[in-house]
């Protein structure tokens, strides 16, 4: 198992967000995770990238608790959440540079470069990101996640601020990561938009994953 | 190396935010000339007057940085991301302290010979004894600043908290700052007040040594 989540729960002052989630991936596995609004797939995916720490339950990331092991959990981690994670003052080319290399990913601005190209970026991969659209941090946001090649992918809510043609694009991004062997969990209110590519569906409601 | 990869980032981003240097660097230089009219035109101590003026100006532009700095870490979560990358968190302490560093001593560049014609005080042959007095103090304001931005990280009265912290924690370092910078300007040594240089770099050490145990811990507990 790539990542297996027990009896995760986790309160915000006197609201219990996560009551006991459970959730486990396998190598290549690709898993939507559903769920109505509030009802904490945010505060799971923040648990389960290992930014949050859950207040009971455990949270093991390739077989290790990542509190032994923090960095080597995070590497294998991508993440994409609601916040696009990147410094709006920088170019897209030197976020992912900075992060490349802070993770250690063999040259990492070619592999950006390559990136970005990808998502049709390239004319603005040396522009400074202040003024650019909400689809645009979103593409960087996923180059992002997607640069060190990681073996398990979080993604929440992706395809917010994408076209068609982004979305195309991430989608065959994803399908790549799935056939080398990463491990996908989606977090998404529309189960088309992920296509072919989901294996299994799981909905978080009440605090509670069900199976679907 | 993440070291310098972490410094030439937020340096890079303090450089390309021009608003944010205009505010710092008026603000120090505002501050000096104010304190210079109140206490002139003729002056009873223009030494003291002085280094307590420029270290005043030192300390608050010193605040406003270090708040900037941390809201960079926040604003789009850059600073998740770095956590996320899996560097190592105490390269990751030094890089912004470097760059922490690095603007304080861009201010100081340019607060002090505002200072030395307003309160006609310095000449060229201290101003080596008096940078190395400046590194050392802003050395420790940056290492100290860095630990406790990260600790005020994500909460509502962030700067609030980073004053309240960091005020007692420099009060060593900027007794010794004015103390060593009187000296020099009122008669043109250090050696009468030496051993204040050895309590700032305690401090210093102090600040860069407790990060080491502490940054990682006060980066995960900030959430």
């Amino acid at each position: 198992m790539i990542l297996r989540a027990s009896e995760v729960q986790k309160r915000f002052e006197s609201r219990w967000v996560l009551r006991g989630a459970s959730l486990a991936l396998d190598r290549g596995e690709f898993v939507l995770l559903q769920g109505p609004n509030g009802s904490g797939k945010t505060t799971f995916a923040r648990i389960l990238a290992t930014l949050l720490a859950p207040d009971r339950g455990s949270v093991e990331i390739e077989g290790a608790m990542p509190e032994k092991n923090r960095r080597a959990a995070r590497r294998a981690i991508g993440f994409a959440s609601h916040q696009p994670l990147l410094y709006p003052g920088l170019t897209p080319l030197e976020n992912l540079s900075f992060f490349g290399r802070l993770a250690g990913v063999p040259a990492a601005e070619s592999r950006a470069a390559g990136l970005l190209d990808r998502f049709l970026l390239t004319p603005f991969a040396r522009t400074p990101m202040e003024h650019f659209s909400r689809g645009m941090f979103q593409r960087v946001a996923l180059t992002r996640a997607l640069l060190p090649e990681p073996r398990l992918l979080i993604l929440d809510e992706p395809y917010a601020g994408l076209d068609d043609e982004g979305a195309a694009t991430l989608n065959q991004l994803l399908g790549e990561a799935k056939g080398k062997g990463a491990a996908t969990l989606l977090i998404a209110h529309e189960r088309e938009r992920a296509g072919a590519l989901v294996t299994r569906t799981a909905v978080l409601r009440d605090g509670v994953v069900e199976a679907s | 190396m993440t070291l310098i990869d972490v410094a030439i980032k937020d340096i890079r981003l303090h450089a390309r935010d021009a608003r944010f240097l205009a505010t710092l660097l008026l603000f120090s230089a505002s501050l000096v000339l104010i304190l210079s009219v109140a206490f002139g035109p003729i002056f009873q101590e223009p030494a003291r007057e002085a280094a307590a003026t420029l270290w005043a100006a030192l300390f608050f532009a010193g605040v406003l940085g270090l708040t900037r700095s941390l809201d960079l870490e926040g604003e789009s979560g850059g600073g998740d991301a770095v956590r996320l990358a899996g560097a190592d968190p105490y390269s990751i302490f030094l890089g912004k302290t470097l760059a922490n560093f690095l603007l304080l001593a861009a201010v100081f560049t340019l607060t002090l010979p505002i200072a030395s014609v307003f309160f006609d005080v310095g000449d060229l042959p201290t101003l080596p004894t008096l940078v190395g007095v400046a590194a050392l103090a802003l050395l420790g304001y940056a290492a100290w600043g860095t630990l406790f931005a990260a600790l005020a990280r994500g909460l509502k009265a962030r700067e609030l908290l980073l004053s309240v912290l960091l005020f007692p924690s420099l009060v060593p370092l900027w007794i010794g700052a004015v103390k060593c910078t009187n000296a020099l300007w009122a008669g043109g040594s250090i050696e009468p007040v030496r051993d204040w240089i050895k309590v700032m770099a305690v401090a210093d050490v102090l600040g860069l040594a407790l990060a080491a145990f502490l940054y990682e811990l006060i980066q995960e507990a900030s959430e």
